[in-house]
């Protein structure tokens, strides 16, 4: 009688949400589409994938291209690239808009705290390349405004892209700089959101505005902080392909060589489609884990978490 | 995220760009043609419901009406246009008319798509020889020299050009690219210099590597913030420096000894870097010379910044033309290389182009499609598509063929007539390149071919061989680039250049070579 009785129960529901699930389903099916069903493409990571046979009949390899991968002598400077400035990324990129964010809060002109926003999320609809060339043209050392004024202050003039140690800055400015305003707008949400009462009753306790933020605008915040990072997290090993390459050169490879990239050279420039692939699952399956980690750190440590 | 797990997603994609395509196309083009042809051929009643049957036209001398898909690349500079005079013309000639699509990404992108999704246009264009061997080895293109029997025309060609015809074999002995032959020759790569310049401060071109360094010096002195020396796609053009030190840039065939050798190992090639890292120290050449693209360069070139350069030849009337507006003077000219070792003063052979046209296995006209492009390796094909139309495009002056004046340039021709636009070319007379070029280009184009490099053989690789290389191909490349714009730069010192090449070879670079020897050998025997 049971399991009867509950599926009724369950078609109930489902009739009484009838429409609010009709409107789910465009979602639904963009997701099975575009994100679920590619995924089966993964087995030519297993397979001697050959794109006129296709998939199915092409033959089985097992781990071999994962192996390669493990075994290839630049495996260990590619993940550490790629580790370390999907970690300097995250450590300086994201709180920035945090903190802009908490700064446009105690901003009480309106003309102004609108001014800034629209002046800093622009930058986000810059596509990569032209940021690419931006940055290449600003601090080029031969025609380069930067070096031109730091020759004007008196400094020596920095080969800023061809020194493997400056990769790293220019990169992360570079992206704080294109997407702090838009990151931004989120946290601005979150504020708007909180009750303005509780303000009030700070205020009549005595608190100052540093006290304000601390003990009441961080707090609630923290839920869309904990959530967003956690996102972050995922993306460590899956930093933006595009401005990467683009900002690469031979000389710097030793720290601007990431996954990516190689994947880039490796599988489509010389059309080894099956090793690119067992590259993507190896860091796909990393990138879970960080996940998983932090998703696990964040519920042990805060009581906000995506599960 | 990644390449591979869209690949399933491609052949959704393709149906629909290709059906999105096919609406604006001309689609019903070839049934307005068909008056013509119906005149010529017989005029039968039963014939007349279908025009498009071939078999019965065998021994009149109409054109039988055929139409033919084709994928073929929209250059930015003359996009396709499919009432360009060229198609006009090749329809009148050998009755085929194209239904061309044209990617809206990459080329090799949408071939791969093509690929993937199983429904094949008759004809594809493109731009990397190695695509078309790997996709005719997987089976996707036809054989073209199964069909040599009814190409009459290709079969004297392929006697003529036994190298060209060689470089277009694929691994497995088979071809799968119509090979080209003279539109290379706007792919030559030249040293050029600033002749007025040069003249102002009584300077003459250098003659060897050392007078180059003396040269640049002086022409520093006389425009302190200028890199006299400039190129672009940084260490790429180790190619063009190192014809004249006797090596290259990769793995190449060293005709004198007969073996496959890495250059980045040669004594020559540590000299030439020594050379570079002289000039990158005293400001010679650009400090960020490896990041330079094309527009930074075109501004070093145009303010005075840089004197002497290295690229395409046609880039003489790139800068001269425009340029000569403000500055009278400019004189962009040929340089002869400077000899980097004794007895080596070349340029490197880049007068070669591996684009081309290949022909689905699974089309229904291959025999018909390989008919058409028999004419088109016949003279009367090439004098056509190099010239266009007596009368219309060019007239005969005293035995030579002459542009009518209204085309100025090449690319003012390519625009108005789609003449050798890609797809449209296979045996091109140049000559019609060069009627239409200053008198500076033209004189560079004759000296420059005194300072010819032997043509680099370029063996083709099986799916197996490529599969065994290409991450060791990878690690080498990326050790070699990384290490040499070190040396270069400074920032390692040439006390560890034995050290680095230890270290290079124990990634593999003998097994790569191996294998090189081994693809080359067999296509010698393979061209027997």
């Amino acid at each position: 009688m049971m399991p009867e009785g509950r599926s009724n129960r369950l078609m109930r529901k489902l009739n009484k949400d009838k429409y609010l699930l009709l409107m789910q389903l465009p979602c639904l099916i963009y997701y099975l589409v575009f994100r679920y069903a590619p995924m089966f493409g993964l087995v030519i990571s297993f397979k001697n994938y050959n794109l006129f046979k296709g998939v199915w009949a092409s033959p089985w390899v097992g781990l071999k291209y994962y192996r390669t991968f493990l075994n290839s002598p630049d495996f260990f400077e590619l993940l550490s690239n790629t580790v370390l400035l999907g970690v300097t990324k995250l450590a300086f990129a994201f709180p920035a808009p945090i903190i802009l964010a908490l700064l446009l809060n105690e901003v009480t002109a309106t003309f102004l705290k609108r001014f800034v926003q629209t002046v800093s999320y622009l930058p986000h609809f810059i596509s990569n390349v032209v940021v690419a060339s931006m940055v290449l043209t600003f601090l080029s050392p031969s025609t380069g405004v930067v070096n031109h004024y730091l020759k004007v202050l008196g400094f020596h003039p920095v080969n800023f892209m061809s020194e493997p140690g400056w990769f790293r800055p220019v990169y992360v400015l570079s992206e704080i700089w294109q997407h702090v305003g838009w990151e931004t707008i989120i946290y601005l949400a979150a504020l708007t959101a909180i009750d303005p009462q509780l303000y009030e009753a700070a205020r009549i306790d005595g608190a100052n505005r540093w006290r304000q933020t601390l003990n009441i605008t961080l707090p609630c915040m923290a839920p869309t902080i904990i959530i967003l990072f956690i996102f972050n997290v995922g993306d460590v090993l899956d930093i933006g392909f595009e401005k990467v390459f683009l900002l690469a050169s031979p000389a710097i490879y030793s720290t601007a060589d990431i996954i990516s990239t190689y994947v880039y050279r490796v599988g489509l420039s010389q059309g080894n489609y099956s090793y690119a692939a067992s590259i993507d699952l190896f860091t796909a399956i990393i990138s879970l884990i960080f996940v998983f980690t932090a998703n696990f750190l964040a519920r042990k440590f805060s009581e906000h978490s995506i599960w | 995220m990644g390449k591979g797990f869209s690949l399933l997603a491609a052949p959704i994609l393709v149906i629909s760009l290709l059906t999105a395509c096919s609406g604006n196309n001309n689609g019903g083009g070839s049934a307005s043609d068909d008056n013509e042809s119906g005149n010529v051929s017989t005029p039968a009643p039963a014939k007349t419901d279908d025009p498009a049957s071939t078999n019965t036209t065998a021994n009149t001398p109409a054109l039988p009406d055929k139409t033919f898909s084709f994928l073929d690349i929209s250059h930015p500079s003359w996009p396709y246009d499919q009432n360009w005079l060229v198609w006009k013309l090749l329809k009148e000639k050998t009755g085929v008319s194209f239904k061309v699509e044209v990617p809206s990404g990459l080329m090799a992108d949408a071939l791969s798509f093509a690929i993937a999704s199983g429904d094949l246009p008759d004809v594809m264009y493109t731009e990397d020889k190695s695509l078309a061997d790997k996709y005719g080895q997987m089976g996707a293109l036809a054989n073209i020299l199964d069909y040599t029997d009814i190409m009459p025309n290709f079969k004297q060609w392929m006697e003529t050009y036994p190298n060209d015809t060689r470089n277009a074999i694929a691994a497995d002995g088979k071809m799968y690219e119509f090979p080209n032959q003279g539109i290379g020759e706007t792919n030559r790569m030249i040293w050029m210099y600033r002749e007025d310049v040069f003249k102002k401060l009584n300077l003459s071109p250098p003659q060897n590597w050392d007078e180059l360094y003396t040269v640049l010096q002086a022409l520093k002195k006389a425009y302190p913030d200028s890199y006299p020396l400039s190129w672009r796609d940084g260490l790429a053009y180790l190619l063009n420096f190192g014809a004249s030190f006797n090596t290259s840039r990769d793995f190449y065939y060293d005709f004198d000894t007969q073996t496959w050798k890495y250059a980045p190992l040669d004594d020559n090639y540590k000299t030439m870097i020594q050379y570079l890292n002289k000039f990158y120290k005293e400001g010679l050449i650009p400090p960020d010379f490896l990041s330079i693209d094309t527009k930074q360069w075109q501004d070093l070139m145009s303010t005075d910044k840089a004197f002497i350069t290295l690229d395409y030849i046609g880039r003489i009337d790139f800068y001269n033309t425009p340029l000569r507006q403000d500055n009278p003077d400019y004189n962009l000219l040929f340089m002869p290389p400077p000899e980097g070792v004794p007895g080596s003063q070349k340029n490197a052979f880049t007068q070669f182009d591996q684009a081309g046209m290949m022909v689905a296995s699974s089309s229904k006209n291959v025999k018909d499609i390989m008919k058409y492009f028999d004419f088109l390796y016949s003279e009367e094909g090439k004098n056509m598509l190099s010239w266009g139309e007596e009368g219309k495009t060019y007239t005969v002056k005293d035995g030579k063929n002459v542009f009518n004046p209204d085309y100025t340039t090449v690319a003012d021709l390519r625009k108005k007539t789609g003449l050798s636009t890609d797809g449209v070319y296979t045996w091109f007379d140049y000559d019609a390149h060069l009627s239409l070029s200053s008198k500076e280009l033209a004189s560079a184009y004759e000296e420059a071919r005194k300072y010819d490099s032997v043509q680099q053989p370029m063996p083709s690789l099986t799916q197996a061989e490529l599969d065994d290389t290409s991450v060791e191909m990878t690690s080498i490349q990326k050790f070699r680039d990384e290490n040499v714009s070190k040396f270069i730069l400074g920032t390692r010192s040439f006390g560890e250049w034995d050290k680095y090449a230890e270290d290079l070879k124990a990634l593999g670079v003998d097994h790569v070579a191996s294998i090189y020897k081994q693809a080359y050998e067999r296509a010698m025997q393979a061209a027997q």
